[in-house]
């Protein structure tokens, strides 16, 4: 399993106001991948957003499909608090930056 | 924290009861504005808190219950339901009153421990907007009519949905302008609610035009499906904001009577179920476990929403009774069309991953 791969699958979760995926708005904080097990550290853009654990179940469930022997974790993270610096360079072009 | 599971149980009862509370909310809705259907005088006159404190309250009391992921949390949108219930089946008012604002004193923890959490400006906006509506709550209790206690309830979601806006805005960068504009706007909009009725006429004005100004929405209406359904609802919306803020300027504060219909309507229907209506498909997955599928039939209410507002409000102006009734009628239908193609959505997604 490759970091790569695991953020392919992660790109396929769409925040369903924005239209933008999970990489793209740099809310993926980390992706560690070993033999048997994927761990990830998502964020949302507030700690006060409802969907939060929606998209974390979201994620976690795309990413147990695309992995089936792979043991899935995915964790909602708060720290560092979200910025929009982090978003990609395509992402900030959608939004006028 | 609460499992997945636990809160699709304890939420379903109330989606399923919030739904019985805004047929009731609008058969006395129907009534009111002139069609002779009969039903129990305290329904029809629990017409707007069935609708704010039953229906609106509660949605925004779920969410952030939700948010917060606490078991204590969810009691501010069951005091909620439980108040305006009890209004609609002849309680004593003023024991509904002090269910509610104990309701709304959950609702204000709640948004506290929500705004540590977060310590940003939108959340301490959207806690401060939440004060407001304890203290229209307060104000019931002690007595005063709905048409006083309406301003309060007004200003709690204007100020709470354009801070959740605000919050949005960060992926645009928002500028010191921008945010600075919005504080001004957000203090201004409190203290408007002690000062004569065109100035939070003007503030209300203004706060539709920073939101037309700054929000996303101006993005994501370019994108297709879902966000751009969205950003038409909300653009909608924030036009009906502004057309209540004027007709606030124009005619004051109102007690009862077609003017009093016009500013009410134009910023509860067009504004707030508009965002209701757009925010439904985003919403609903995330408290209630159960997938709502954007389609384009979800534009038919939205659209009915917007032509039966402005049917009904030139009745109003044109003091044509007829006009009004017919209007409201098409709001009504929007309400009903948005409900069942919502349940009949959400039936066949899950047969479909059943």
């Amino acid at each position: 399993m490759e970091r790569n791969s695991v953020e392919d699958v992660l790109a396929t979760i769409v925040d369903p106001e924005l239209g933008l995926d999970l990489v793209s708005l740099g809310l993926v904080y980390r992706v560690e991948c070993s033999d048997d097990a994927i761990d990830v550290d998502v964020t949302m853009t507030t700690p006060a957003c409802p969907l939060a654990e929606y998209l974390r179940r979201q994620a976690e469930v795309a990413v147990s499909s695309a992995f089936p022997r792979a043991r899935v974790s995915i964790h909602l993270v708060w720290s560092p608090p979200w910025d929009a610096t982090r978003m990609s360079s395509a992402a900030k072009k959608t939004l006028g930056w | 924290m609460v499992t997945a599971r636990a809160r699709r149980y304890r939420i379903a009862p109330l989606i399923i009861l919030i739904g019985a509370t805004m047929v009731m909310a609008l058969w006395a809705g129907l009534v009111r504005i002139g069609w002779s259907l009969g039903g129990a005088a305290s329904i029809v006159n629990a017409h707007g808190p069935l609708m704010v404190v039953g229906v609106v309250a509660t949605v925004v009391s779920i969410e952030r219950a939700v948010a917060l992921d606490r078991s204590w949390a969810f009691a501010a949108p069951f005091l909620s339901l439980v108040a305006a219930l009890g209004v609609a089946f002849g309680a004593p008012v003023i024991v509904c009153a002090a269910v509610a604002t104990v309701g709304a004193c959950v609702l204000v923890a709640t948004l506290v421990m929500l705004s540590r959490r977060a310590n940003d400006l939108p959340s301490i906006a959207i806690t401060l907007a939440g004060v407001i509506y304890l203290v229209g709550c307060a104000k019931w209790v002690l007595g005063a009519p709905v048409f006083v206690v309406l301003p309060f309830w007004t200003v709690w979601l204007v100020l709470t949905i354009s801070s959740e806006r605000l919050e949005l805005t960060r992926v645009m960068r928002p500028s010191p302008f921008a945010r600075a504009t919005f504080i001004v706007l957000a203090i201004m909009l409190c203290v408007s609610l002690a000062l004569p009725a065109w100035i939070r006429g003007s503030t209300t004005v203004a706060v539709a035009l920073w939101l037309l100004r700054f929000d996303v929405a101006r993005r994501s209406i370019k994108k297709a499906g879902l966000p751009r359904f969205t950003a038409f609802t909300l653009l909608g919306g924030y036009v009906w904001l502004a057309l209540s803020g004027a007709a606030l300027i124009a005619f004051g504060n109102q007690v009862a009577g077609p003017f009093y219909d016009a500013i009410t309507h134009a910023v509860m229907l067009g504004f707030v179920f508009a965002m209701i209506f757009g925010h439904a498909p985003i919403i609903l997955p995330a408290i209630a476990g159960v997938a709502l599928p954007f389609q384009r039939v979800f534009y038919a209410h939205v659209v009915l929403l917007h032509v039966g507002l402005v049917v009904r409000i030139a009745g109003d102006l044109l003091g044509h009774s007829a006009l009004r009734a017919w209007g409201g009628l098409l709001n009504v239908t929007a309400l009903v069309l948005f409900m069942c193609v919502s349940a009949a959505r959400v039936a066949r997604s899950k047969q479909r991953t059943s």
